[in-house]
């Protein structure tokens, strides 16, 4: 287990939040903003690239890709048109973030998406915002306006600020290029990868809003200062949505060693309820949960990956012991078979199925052969689907289970 | 005007063709057209799916299945004041379900319906992505969060 | 050409290749729903899963295209699973309906379920209900939840018909296939998607109920309905002649000619067998006296038609030809006409209104073989001249293969001025029409399901249509009935098959040099000066 690192004193992602007009253009210069777009123009594409591998930034929108190394995956020499697409479809149950950085730092995506596009490539970008994000879409599109107005953007990159219309399947990374092209948000077939063939048929990049925010300061500050903040494996700070039975919840940078112990209990305060910690979510509902004798674990992918669940979008959900993991698992297994795309066979079919368990299990009409019955059927259906979208359903059907398994069978047998 | 017999005026229509032309295949323009019409004509009635059809050169089952796939566009009139309130999981721990319970007290409908007077359509939604304000309802443009029933109280008073 | 090894067999297939397509060529079949040759990837029902080495996941091999040195494997422990998986899931919420579903017997959940399901079931909650026994359209019957989702027919009206009718609204499994609300699925090729569809989801309206499957045989023949000649498969009901109100053609399906029709045939060719079992059969020969209609026997009849003919001066005669006549059918006339002397022959009777064609399959001219009337010679004359000249009493005999000259462009008082005109009225053919009430011998021809024969298609493709079922009532083949026509006539030996007549035909007539039945085959064969 990595050692955790200090937290940091210095708030980089955050830095502009708790400003009033923090949204506006002049106050994002005031605290250095557009200084990273100013050296990454007199750096050559590769260069930029390269950084961004040597800062080990990971994808922060859930997958935890290296962004460096997606961005490579672009064809050397491509004659037409390379799209990035930046994924604001945030939707993961437990993740606030990028809603905050959309309403409160605008410009530090823009300023992003200005620097990925010259690296990879690219004169046309897509920011995708969920549909329900009307207030982060209002902020986000006035400052598109500034940068025009101010000569950053149409000058070699222009933005199509897009709408979505309510799907969480449309943040998985070809879900929303389905949804982008005028289609229900279906992901697609791999291969071929989006960076090969994505949006409209071309070179795509996409990556989370995060992410890219995170890409200024990279250049600014140089990638080793980037991976020294973090881990081995994965540089720099993210921002961890802290929600449940916590007494701050809210949003806080940290670097991606920080512990799951010292989030909730020196920066959300600890835990409510009463008192005692249960249970935790640590990367958004799709990850599997962790018990409170689990939570000494470092927050970063890898650290992450080897307490088996994963850092996914950061979402981190406390649960007390009077919270009913059973119950739990109806609201989630219900969340997973209303967002269920339909489109392949296993997750169509089981997402419903697992769903109607739960809740039968809840009301107290559960059967003894439900709870092997649905950790079959998870385990039989990983891998076989489409997208991830059902491996992120099996992490709480399989883990709620197999964690709190007597808590379910407590219920069962009083049917 | 109306959704039975949609027609864009002539500063809509120049609007559509302008979100047209931002993409590489116009037909990208679909999901920010279909919001525009259902601003304009209240919801996407049939013929409204038919007309945004037309503009786009699509027949109507591929815009059928757009409309009937997201949860954002309306297919019934709704209500002059949507309230969508959150039963994901952070906002269910922090008390979703009384929320919803006092709502549909308060306003007489289950989720999913309209009140009588045309004023508040109220649904139960998934997560918002607003979980550090639990419980929390959209109503129309803007978020609502740590809730109580008295502050949903007050913010249906203000409904009109 | 990538060489690739399948289940231990080595391969070389050309690039491109998918597996699906790579393992069928060394006959190992991987189940599948969603994969069809003619339609885009979809990739959706995920049991085409296969093992790849060095891949650490199971592939679906419809998305896989072949590489160099690949080595697949369709039936480890881990397929299998999956595949037993993978129809669990589908049959989570589909209903029971195999007692009272068409497609039981054809129906690949059942197909599959027995060779790579055999699970118990353990769902025991509601299933998801959707609607059931919706038309869609004129012919085709949709049951939402019998649907397994595998889009085959909604990629069908995008990609092939170009008419996109079909969808799948909603998501998850509340996910539904559907019209637009109010449309209808009425492009000229709708039956297809029943073909397509591997379950009871999508099933003909007019087989609905009629009879099981498993009381059919099927044989291979030749649509009649235009110039294409798509080839198709008849199928017939034998063994329950109680059930399908009696019909013994129950249905048509398309058969798979690269060359011609692919996969698909239209749907007035897909719906127009109805004639072959219907009232209007002309069973029986029969000879008008007066108002008196007497049923003779073959026997009687031959010798007194031959006698007709030749008791008139050649250019007394004046002959219809149809251009349905198989190419047999044509060659016996042809010698017919030639022993008798007749010049006036044609086979040009224009319809009503002009045939609707298409870019697709549908030709204008709907007879199956005028290319094969042309070569052969049947059209030296002008068929609307005969008709006139017999109103002139200058033709005496007229003799009508199966035209309903009242459904033809020509003025109906002409026709009906020809048909009185002529002193004697011949009609050979399979249905009774207005035409046929006017004849004075009338010779019941048997339907091509009947008999056997060749069509030459509009691109001069000679393809075969085998014989499913025995004549109805004492019909015979067109060419039984020419042969003996001829032997009574000429004294020539009639032939005793229609391929003795082919053969004859092919060392006579030069289009058709070199060709036999066994060239022509399943796929058809062009004519010489067709070929490239």
């Amino acid at each position: 287990m990595n050692q955790p690192a200090a937290v940091p004193t210095e708030a980089i992602l955050t830095r502009n939040f708790g400003r009033a007009d923090s949204y506006t253009l002049t106050a994002y210069r005031e605290t250095g903003g557009y200084a990273g777009w100013a050296k990454a123009l007199a750096l050559e594409p590769a260069a930029i690239t390269d950084a961004v591998k040597r800062s080990n930034l990971r994808g922060l929108g859930g997958a935890g890709f290296p962004t460096g190394t997606k961005w490579s995956f672009v064809p050397k020499g491509h004659a037409g048109p390379i799209y990035l697409v930046i994924n604001a479809d945030e939707g993961e149950p437990g993740t606030v973030k990028d809603r905050y950085l959309l309403e409160r730092d605008p410009h530090a995506l823009i300023e992003g998406m200005l620097i990925a596009a010259r690296a990879i490539g690219s004169r046309l970008a897509f920011v995708y915002i969920r549909g329900e994000y009307i207030t982060p879409w209002r902020r986000f599109s006035a400052a598109v306006r500034e940068a025009y107005d101010a000569g950053y953007l149409g000058r070699g990159l222009d933005v199509v600020v897009h709408r979505g219309a309510g799907a969480y399947i449309c943040g998985e990374e070809t879900g929303l290029i389905s949804s982008l092209e005028g289609r229900k948000g279906w992901p697609k077939l791999k291969p071929p990868f989006p960076a090969i063939k994505g949006a409209f048929g071309a070179p795509t990049i996409v990556n989370n809003v995060e992410t890219i925010c995170q890409v200024p300061h990279i250049v600014n500050r140089g990638p080793e200062w980037f991976a020294a903040l973090g881990t081995k494996t994965q540089g720099g700070t993210r921002l961890y949505s802290v929600s449940g039975r916590v007494r701050r919840p809210g949003v806080y940078e940290a670097s991606v060693a920080v512990t799951l112990r010292q989030l909730i209990y020196e920066h959300a305060g600890g835990v409510t309820g009463n008192g005692r910690l249960k249970a935790v979510v640590p990367g958004g509902a799709s990850a599997a949960i962790l018990r409170a004798d689990e939570i000494d674990v470092t927050m970063d992918v890898d650290g992450l990956r080897n307490a088996g669940t994963m850092a996914g979008s950061a979402g981190v959900i406390v649960m007390d012991e009077t919270v009913s993991i059973p119950d739990a698992l109806r609201v989630v297994a219900r969340f997973y078979a209303h967002e269920s795309c339909g489109q392949c066979t296993p997750c169509r079919e089981t997402t419903g199925w697992i769903h109607r368990m739960t809740e039968r299990i809840v009301e107290g009409r559960g059967h003894k052969e439900d709870l092997d019955t649905i950790l079959d059927v998870a385990r039989r259906g990983t891998g076989t689907t489409i997208c991830a979208f059902y491996d992120g359903a099996v992490g709480p059907y399989i883990s709620y289970i197999e964690k709190f398994r007597a808590e379910f069978e407590a219920l069962i047998r009083h049917a | 005007m109306s959704p039975r017999h949609p027609q864009f005026t002539s500063e809509q229509l120049a609007e559509v063709r302008r979100l047209q032309g931002l993409y590489p295949d116009a037909r990208g323009a679909l999901l920010p057209v279909l919001h525009l019409a259902q601003e304009v004509f209240g919801y996407i009635s049939e013929e409204v799916e038919e007309y945004v059809a037309g503009l786009f050169g699509l027949a109507p089952a591929p815009v059928h299945e757009v409309v009937t796939f997201y949860t954002m566009y309306f297919r019934e009139p709704k209500g002059r004041h949507v309230v969508s309130v959150c039963h994901n999981l952070s906002c269910h721990l922090a008390g979703a379900p009384a929320i919803l319970d006092h709502l549909r007290r308060r306003l007489g409908i289950e989720p999913g319906g309209t009140t009588d007077d045309g004023r508040v359509t109220l649904l139960a939604v998934e997560c918002l992505c607003a979980c550090e304000m639990a419980p929390m309802l959209q109503v129309d443009d803007r978020y609502e969060g740590n809730l109580t029933p008295e502050t949903v109280d007050r913010l249906l008073d203000q409904l009109r | 050409m990538p060489k690739l090894t399948i289940d231990g067999q080595p391969l070389e297939v050309p690039p491109g290749t998918n597996l699906i397509e790579a393992a069928r060529r060394i006959g190992i079949e991987i189940p599948h729903y969603c994969y069809h040759p003619a339609l885009s990837i979809a990739g959706q029902c995920r049991l085409c899963v296969i093992d790849i080495e060095k891949v650490p996941r199971p592939q679906v091999a419809c998305n896989t295209v072949v590489a160099e040195g690949m080595v697949v494997h369709t039936e480890t422990e881990r397929v299998l699973e999956t595949r037993k998986s993978i129809m669990e899931f589908h049959l989570i919420n589909h209903p029971l309906d195999c007692p009272v579903c068409d497609q039981a017997g054809e129906c690949w959940l059942q197909i599959y379920y027995m060779k790579h399901g055999l699970y118990d079931p353990r769902m025991v909650d509601e299933k998801v209900h959707k609607p059931k026994a919706v038309p869609l359209g004129p012919h085709v019957m949709l049951d939402a939840e019998r649907c397994i989702l595998c889009s085959r027919c909604v990629r069908f009206c995008d990609e092939v018909t170009g008419t996109s009718e079909l969808g799948i609204f909603h998501r998850g499994d509340r996910s539904e296939i559907g019209l637009f609300p109010g449309q209808e699925l009425a492009n000229k090729y709708s039956g297809n998607v029943v073909d397509i569809c591997p379950v009871g989801a999508l099933t003909d309206r007019d087989f609905r109920f009629q009879v099981r499957v498993w009381y059919l045989d099927t044989q291979k023949s030749i649509c009649p309905g235009c110039a294409r000649g798509c080839n198709i498969e008849v199928h017939v009901s034998r063994r329950r002649p109680h059930h399908a109100e009696g019909r013994r053609v129950v249905r048509l399906k398309p058969r798979f000619n690269e060359a011609v029709n692919k996969w698909w045939i239209c749907d007035a060719g897909r719906y127009g067998s109805a004639f072959v079992d219907d009232d209007t059969r002309l069973q029986v020969p029969a000879r008008r006296d007066g108002e008196k209609t007497l049923e003779i026997a073959w026997t009687e009849m031959i010798p007194l038609a031959a006698g007709r003919l030749r008791g008139y001066r050649a250019d007394e005669i004046g002959i219809l030809a149809s251009p349905t006549l198989s190419n047999e059918d044509l060659f016996l006339l042809r010698r017919l006409c030639d022993a008798l002397g007749v010049g006036a022959v044609d086979y040009r009777v224009p319809p009503a209104r002009p045939g609707d064609e298409d870019d697709f399959l549908i030709r204008a001219d709907k007879s199956a073989n005028s290319r094969g009337a042309a070569l052969i010679g049947l059209g030296g004359a002008d068929a609307r001249a005969i008709l006139g000249a017999a109103r002139d009493r200058r033709v005496k005999c007229l003799w009508i293969f199966g035209h309903d000259l009242l459904a033809s462009a020509w003025p109906e008082g002409e026709v009906r001025d020809g048909l009185r005109g002529a002193e004697t009225v011949i009609f050979q053919g399979t249905n009774a029409n207005r035409t046929s009430a006017y004849a004075h011998l009338v010779l019941p021809a048997a339907a091509y399901p009947e008999r056997e024969g060749t069509w030459t298609n509009f691109e001069g493709r000679v393809q075969r249509f085998r014989q499913a079922l025995a004549p109805l009532g004492r019909a015979l083949p067109d060419w039984e009935i020419l042969g003996r026509l001829l032997q009574e006539v000429q004294g020539a030996p009639r032939p005793a098959r229609a391929e003795e007549c082919f053969r004859d035909l092919a060392a006579t007539e030069p289009a058709f040099a070199g060709m036999t039945y066994r060239s022509i085959g399943d796929a058809g064969q062009l004519v010489r000066a067709a070929r490239p």
